[in-house]
């Protein structure tokens, strides 16, 4: 579904991302752990086509996502760190503006349901995003993804800042859509998660994956270990 | 496309109404445009039933004036008024400068009279609350305050990588706002279209102008585009801005320079280069030349001795007193002749200064669609230049009518040398027609202002090329 192929960034001097090539299959969730400046929202970014690469290619589905542009963002969902919504329209209201977008249309009653579905609270539906935490943003944001029907889901550091219960509520609706076959790269910094929820992790360091591998074939020990062993060399 | 069109304009209007600021502005403009119609109604009902009344009794003085001399009567002289039509009252123009009535009689041409700018300040020159006014340069104001943040406020607030995210190109969603902007202010215009649908109502209607109209129509569709360019360029603006407060710099810049420091500096620059006389010079000029012969042409002297000669050669008499007509008849139309060619020789130099001050703020609309809209609105609300100009011309061709048929009178029924012998009556008088006018038809004015034409073709399609194709490599995060 998802593959990178010597997928390169350069910002004049500066590489922000080096020959990354990796892929992520239906129903795959592929974590990339590493600090900031790694280059993990810099490969969500490519895959979304908000900037361009200075080399290689990111495909989706074998889409040039730069040539494909449309076609390729009809087959995705994008949940970033702080999931903005308008503030002046209900998270209902929201999630019926977004679909609409992509064409889908929905009726009120489906999308409360998807809303239900998600998490949100039922007196919530109805009122005004400006009262929501961001717990609740994000889980508008699963909605959106499931009402799209999208085959891919783009996670840029989706739990940053969210309470356990609320950190915990998402991982099983990433699980949710796990089931139904989305390919799933998640940019984050939570180890924990990603040992608990990614079926692929991937370490990455100033532009480099360093290290991929499945999540079965460490315990969380190892890769705490791991990880930080790459972080300090 | 058209789908995604909709369902962004129905999400920046439900925004929008929510958002109480622009819906306080909105009524605020609202409201100036009620309150500036009114007005423009009440003046429009003073001044025309002022000059209806005025009319009829300067027409009825004319009528009764009783057995005079028809020099006399010439002199005695009447009025012509400017009828108020229903558009001056939505755009006031160059009324307040050109005046609405002019004494008529012979051998002069006297100054149009109640010029409400003589009766004002200097504070009129920044223009009277019109309606015109308010559309112009008030609501180009609100279309910055409802637009400028369109697409900053959502690359802000990280809506816009959402947005882009589903699919969306930055083509569908700037037209997608430009639409609802435009339907939100198509409010303010259907305002303006039942205001005057209900001064119709209330018989608010004007014979002078015949295709009232298809003027309306052309004002409708005027503005409209005017509103458009105004939004596409707020839109345009902000897609290119990285900040709300940049795009909102930028936008507030440009109307400053597009409706005041432009048409200020331009109306500066033109009455330095095309120079106007004072109207004390032009009568002194026209004085002098009355006197002495304009360069070139025949003194008045030589033209009637000439012009006694020729009568008596084709009498076959040996003086004037032997003409079976009074020669003083046509030695005092001779005269109003000589007097017309010299007025027109001045006049034709006066107007092609005002014809060369024109042209330059016709060139300077090319870069400045206000100024094409204010010249164009003018002409479709009968107060432009040409209007004015078509209006002296008529009145002048009436005083010259009215003073050829008592001259005809004179040198047919009276006696050479007993000037106080004879006395027309009350059928002379009724000769000569109440004065009426009817302005030109606006497809004909329109023939007048074809590089403001242009200019808001050439502006319309600038910044649909831009909207359309200068959006095309932008993303959502610069780099």
């Amino acid at each position: 579904m998802l593959r990178a192929d010597n997928l390169t960034k350069k910002y004049g001097d500066f590489t922000a991302l080096n020959g990354l090539d990796l892929s992520v299959n239906e129903g795959d969730i592929f974590c990339l752990l590493g600090a900031n400046g790694a280059g993990k929202s810099t490969t969500i970014n490519l895959f979304l086509n908000f900037i361009e690469p200075t080399d290689g290619q990111a495909s989706i589905n074998a889409m040039d996502v730069t040539l494909h542009d449309r076609e390729t963002k009809q087959l995705l969902s994008y949940i970033p760190e702080n999931l903005m919504l308008y503030p002046h329209l209900t998270g209902l209201e929201n999630l019926d503006f977004f679909c609409g977008l992509g064409g889908k249309s929905h009726t009120q009653d489906q999308l409360e349901s998807l809303l239900r579905e998600s998490g949100l609270q039922a007196d919530f539906i109805h009122r005004r995003v400006s009262s929501y935490s961001k717990g609740m943003r994000q889980k508008v944001g699963i909605a959106l993804a499931c009402a799209r029907e999208a085959s891919v889901l783009l996670l840029d550091e989706p739990t940053s800042g969210l309470d356990p219960k609320a950190s915990n509520e998402f991982s099983e609706l990433l699980l949710t859509m796990k089931k139904r076959g989305v390919a799933t790269l998640m940019a984050t910094h939570d180890l924990f998660r990603a040992k608990d929820t990614g079926t692929h992790i991937g370490i990455m360091k100033e532009g480099v994956l360093v290290e991929q591998f499945a999540s079965e074939e460490v315990s969380f020990r190892d890769l705490e270990k791991l990880y930080l062993q790459h972080m300090h060399n | 496309m058209l789908p995604a069109l909709i369902h962004i304009a129905k999400k920046e209007i439900r925004i929008a109404l929510r958002e109480r600021l622009i819906v306080f502005l909105g009524l605020i403009i609202v409201v100036l445009l009620g309150v500036a119609l009114y007005a423009g109604y009440v003046s429009y009902k003073q001044q025309k039933e002022t000059i209806a009344q005025t009319r009829s009794e300067k027409r009825q003085e004319w009528l009764h004036q009783g057995d005079k001399h028809p020099h006399i009567a010439a002199h005695y002289g009447t009025f012509a008024f400017k009828p108020k039509t229903v558009l001056s009252l939505f755009d006031f123009g160059l009324d307040a400068y050109t005046g609405t009535s002019v004494y008529l009689e012979a051998h002069y041409q006297h100054e149009f009279m109640f010029r409400p700018a003589q009766d004002h300040s200097s504070m009129i020159r920044f223009g009277e609350l019109s309606a015109a006014l308010v559309l112009q340069i008030l609501l180009p104001l609100l279309i910055i305050f409802l637009a400028f943040a369109s697409f900053t406020r959502e690359r802000e607030s990280g809506t816009l990588k959402l947005l882009i995210s589903q699919g969306m190109s930055f083509h569908t969603l700037a037209w997608g706002k430009i639409l609802a902007y435009s339907l939100m202010l198509s409010v303010i215009l259907v305002f303006f279209l039942l205001s005057i649908g209900l001064l119709y109502g209330m018989g608010v209607t004007s014979e002078a102008i015949p295709d009232t109209a298809v003027r309306v129509l052309l004002l409708l569709l005027l503005y409209s585009i005017y509103l458009f360019l105004f939004i596409a360029l707020a839109v345009w603006v902000s897609i290119h801005s990285s900040k709300s407060r940049n795009a909102l710099l930028t936008l507030l810049t440009c109307w400053i320079f597009f409706t005041i420091l432009m048409p200020k500096a331009l109306a500066n620059l033109s009455e330095n280069i095309y120079t106007l006389p004072s109207m004390r010079e032009f009568k002194a000029q026209i004085e002098a030349d009355k006197r002495h012969g304009p360069e070139g042409t025949t003194p008045l002297s030589v033209q009637k001795a000439n012009l006694e000669k020729e009568y008596l050669k084709k009498y076959k008499v040996d003086s004037v007193q032997q003409l079976p007509l009074n020669f003083e008849g046509v030695s005092m139309q001779a005269g109003e002749e000589f007097g017309n060619q010299v007025y027109d020789h001045h006049l034709g130099r006066l107007r092609k200064l005002f014809h060369q001050q024109n042209r330059m703020s016709s060139i300077a609309s090319l870069f400045n669609p206000y100024l094409a809209v204010r010249h164009l609105s003018m002409a479709l609300s009968g107060t432009d230049m040409y209007t004015s100009i078509h209006f002296e011309e008529k009145v002048e061709n009436y005083r010259r009518e009215l003073i050829r048929k008592m001259n005809k009178d004179m040198a047919e029924n009276s006696e050479y040398g007993k000037f106080y012998g004879y006395k027309a009556g009350n059928d002379l008088w009724q000769q000569i027609d109440d004065f009426s006018y009817r302005t030109p038809m606006a497809r004909e004015l329109l023939g007048h202002y074809h590089l403001e034409l242009i200019s808001l073709l050439l502006w319309s399609v600038l910044l649909i090329t831009l909207l359309t194709y200068a959006n095309r490599k932008i993303k959502p995060l610069h780099g």
